[in-house]
């Protein structure tokens, strides 16, 4: 017996794959290639912050913090010891998650702003490190020159070289959607209840034997460890790494994309990722005013629409469903 | 080469200067959260829109520089009005804690990105007549900038400080920030009060700007380096609390300013924040919540 | 010892007043233990002791001889007590059905990998659990709200879905904070057949409780407090009889 509802995961995670592999096939100009890959690492930072914010109810502005954590820790690994990538991507991912972790064991007892407001110094103290420990970091020089990940040569197929964009793209975009599938897996299963309950209230959660501290710190850690791994493809796709692109407006960013996209809903912060990293690049011959589209679409769901573009599309299909057939569309 | 008393009396002339600024910063934030138990993540960027105001009136009006605290003061006003009546408002009826703060974030990102369309990203030079004329006590270097710093500071938080402890208003204010059911059952109006606080709370915030502006890099971003040491200082000085903000900026601005003069200047918010951090594990300012959640 | 709970000279002081002064009881196993009292006499403080939301500036609880001192609230109740609150508190944006699936979080048996790859245990896990959900929710007369939101419940439904949550963790010992607030008399009755039917099925019960209906034909023992302190403990008859008790209720209606 399968879930309910599986057929139609299925279909839809198909969907998702034919729209990955078409991707570089409608996109062919380099840059347009490397707006997709853009995409594909602020889908997986969207991710982590929803499962944060939209599920366990945290206020986390220090995303950008794990973001860099990760792409320093992998590219220090490999340009300083010579690792090779894959291994470093895992130690940028464990760190970041462990520094997510930490932070949430720190935030314990701090209600909603200070939360906020502790992640966000979090993130401060972080771009403050990268910045100034420059015998580790180079600073605002920044590193440069890193390798995108090692070539892969796979039995019968031609060698697949990561520096090219479009190749990149599809190895980042595997794992975003790899990403995806774990944490859909994980919000449909208890896991997806507890957080919700923490989210809810956390008092009375505590009242039936949730240990909210442990469950809070479990979140930030899978949030911070998936950003940590998107830092490291960041690293290894971008080439050349300063602090700057790790500031804490990054986390506002991010925000944005969760918000936009659907608070809490998992492909919300998809679309909202896509949405908002294609349509400044979209807008380019507009000018300045481009990156107001941030503020303004963030400003404007909050207020208007706080289900965000999953939320429309959900408000509707109920209306759709009502006018065909009052009373069939369930809560 | 200074001895070091000269060095501490001039630091801490520095550091009073610099946390007067902070103080009337911060103020303005812990005012609307004694009120509204909202942080207003955009109060950063109207000191910012205060500084460009006063600059134009300056630099371009060739208005003088002391009028032009007022008028960012005013430029305040108004952007306090517009973000409550537009942002808080018609969020309080949602009733969700994080909500309001998020549209702050989207208010604020708007308001620096529109700034970078209409000012550029290039940092204007904001010049006060009153930065280069020093006076000289021994050692020691003030200058009249200074002075007028510490001066309307000081005028403002005294005023401020009358205002809510001697006038009607002042007392409603007060009550609205224990509890606002019971002050509503008292016939007092909290949305006006809550309306009226936070145009007060973002005046100061403009008028931070027009002092600031002469001292920060004067670009749209400016707001981005001083909110994070006024969230500090919020939160050291315990939120909504008037005299701990107070001394917690000049805490901060005397930290900054011996910082600066001992250690490499970029410490500084790594110092702040670790202080920050350490405010918050030690006094958990979950007390206040303790409090208010005592009706389980 | 053979009283499931026992609480010694608990005490509590919040800013300047003592909330609560030495109180002490024991309970016996399948006993309905009624605290009543004015209003502020601190009765919710009380519970919130005993269920570990607060901590005691003095004094012990035990439970089932484990001694409860220090231990967090999760980990009470996850000893077998259950609480359920005077200002309701359920998960107002998820379903009723969600409401009571969330208290099933200390009863899940699914290995680790499982969470995320969705095999056999899982759904043996969730089809157990969705079936006893269900159950709970027919006991307390919800069986047809399942999918509704909680927060657009009318009030004494939402009281009994905090029940139903409740009694999802499958405690041994339910303390109930005003449990009949608001509801109408017929909602008290259907909640005295059914606190009557769980202590029947083994559940022992703390009730904070101003409905004197409820408390007289309920409780095997009573405690009354005012002002913090343990003003008389005894039989509902004992307690109906009592002149201290009933000047003080006097004394509160004439202020």
């Amino acid at each position: 017996m399968s879930e309910p509802g599986a057929g139609r995961r299925w279909a839809f995670r198909l969907l998702v794959l034919v729209v990955i592999a078409l991707g570089p096939v409608v996109m062919r100009d380099t840059y347009w290639r490397s707006v997709l890959v853009v995409c594909a690492l602020n889908v997986m930072l969207a991710l982590g912050l929803d499962f944060v914010l939209g599920y366990a109810g945290q206020l986390n502005l220090g995303q950008a913090a794990f973001y860099g954590i990760g792409a320093y820790t992998s590219t220090l690994l490999v340009t300083r010891l010579g690792l090779s990538f894959w291994p470093s991507l895992v130690a940028g991912t464990v760190l970041a998650g462990v520094a997510g972790v930490a932070l949430a064991l720190f935030a314990v007892r701090l209600r909603g702003h200070y939360l906020a407001i502790a992640s966000l110094g979090f993130a401060v103290i972080t771009y403050q490190v990268l910045l100034q420990w420059i015998s580790l970091t180079q600073g605002p020089l920044g590193i440069y020159a890193i390798p995108p990940p090692p070539s892969l040569a796979l039995p019968g197929l031609p060698v697949i070289d990561f520096a090219n964009p479009a190749r990149m793209f599809y190895l980042v975009a595997t794992f975003a959607l790899l990403a995806y599938v774990v944490l859909d897996a994980l919000v449909r299963s208890p896991i997806g209840e507890t957080l919700a309950a923490i989210r809810e209230d956390e008092v009375s959660a505590a009242a039936l034997g949730i240990n909210t501290p442990a469950w809070k710190a479990f979140a930030f850690g899978v949030g911070s460890a998936i950003a940590g791994m998107a830092g490291a493809f960041y690293a290894s796709f971008i080439g050349t790494l300063v602090p700057d692109a790790f500031f804490m407006t990054e986390s506002f960013t991010v925000l944005a994309m969760v918000i936009v996209g659907g608070l809490g809903t998992l492909i919300g912060p998809v679309a909202g990722a896509i949405l908002l990293t294609v349509l400044p690049e979209a807008l380019r011959g507009v000018g300045d005013l481009r990156l107001i589209v941030y503020g303004v679409s963030l400003t404007l769901v909050v207020l208007f629409v706080p289900g965000g573009l999953v939320g429309t599309v959900r408000t509707l299909r109920e209306r759709v469903v009502e006018r065909r057939a009052p009373g069939a569309a369930t809560a | 080469m200074p001895d070091a008393l000269t060095v501490v009396v001039q630091q801490t002339i520095n550091g009073v200067v610099l946390g007067s600024l902070y103080v009337l910063v911060a103020l303005g934030l812990t005012l609307i959260y004694g009120v509204l138990v909202q942080i207003n993540f955009a109060h950063a960027d109207i000191v910012t829109v205060g500084a460009f105001a006063a600059y134009f009136f300056t630099h371009r009006f060739g208005g003088h520089y002391v009028l032009s605290i007022g008028v960012a003061l005013a430029v305040g006003a108004v952007l306090g009005w517009l973000i409550n009546s537009l942002v808080f408002v018609p969020l309080r009826r949602r009733g969700s804690e994080l909500l309001p703060l998020i549209a702050t974030i989207g208010v604020s990102i708007l308001m620096e990105n529109a700034s970078l369309a209409a000012f550029g990203p290039i940092p204007y030079a904001f010049e006060s007549p009153y930065s280069g004329q020093v006076i000289r006590l021994g050692r020691i270097f003030i200058s009249l900038q200074h002075l007028l710093v510490i001066a309307v500071a000081g005028v403002t938080i005294g005023l401020l400080y009358a205002f809510i402890r001697y006038t009607v208003h002042g007392k409603a204010l007060r009550a609205v920030a224990q509890d606002v059911e019971t002050a509503g059952l008292m016939g007092i109006n909290p949305n006006r009060l809550i309306m009226l606080t936070f145009v007060i709370g973002s005046a100061l915030a403009g008028l931070s700007g027009a002092l600031l502006g002469p001292v920060l890099v004067l670009t749209p971003f400016a707001g981005a380096s001083v909110i994070v040491k006024a969230f500090a200082i919020v939160i050291i000085g315990g939120f909504g609390n008037m005299e701990g903000t107070i001394l917690a900026g000049l805490l901060v601005g005397l930290i900054e300013a011996f910082t600066t003069q001992l250690m490499n200047p970029g410490l500084i918010d790594i110092v702040v924040f670790a202080l920050l951090l350490a405010t918050l594990a030690l006094r958990p300012t979950g007390l206040i919540a303790e409090r208010r959640e005592e009706n389980v | 010892m053979n009283h499931l709970f026992r609480a010694d000279a608990l005490s509590k002081r919040f800013g300047g007043v003592q909330a609560v002064q030495a109180i002490s009881f024991e309970i016996a196993e399948r006993a309905i233990f009624a605290v009543i009292g004015p209003n502020g006499a601190g009765k919710s403080t009380l519970l919130n002791l005993l269920n570990g939301i607060i901590a005691a500036d003095a004094g012990s609880t035990w439970f089932g001889g484990v001694d409860l001192t220090g231990l967090a609230a999760f980990r009470r109740a996850r000893l077998g007590l259950g609480r359920t609150f005077q200002k309701i508190r359920l998960f107002r944006h998820l379903t009723v059905l969600d409401n009571v699936l969330a208290g099933f979080h200390v009863h899940h048996r699914i290995p680790a990998w499982q969470y995320v790859v969705h095999g056999g245990a899982y759904r043996e896990d969730r089809a157990r659990f969705g079936a006893e959900a269900r159950e709970l929710l027919a006991f307390v007369g919800l069986a047809d709200r399942a999918s509704v939101v909680a927060g657009s419940l009318p009030y004494g439904e939402q009281r009994m879905l905090e029940l139903a949550r409740a009694l999802a963790t499958r405690p041994r010992l339910l303390m109930a904070d005003e449990p009949a607030a608001g509801l109408n008399a017929a909602e008290v009755e259907r909640l005295v057949e059914r606190l009557s039917r769980l202590r029947e099925r083994g559940l022992t019960l703390i009730v904070v409780e101003h409905n004197m209906d409820l408390v007289m034909n309920l409780a095997d023992r009573v405690l009354v407090m005012d002002h913090g302190e343990r003003l008389f403990e005894g039989t509902p008859a004992d307690v109906q009889r009592n002149p201290t008790v009933i000047a003080a209720y006097l004394g509160e209606r004439a202020s």
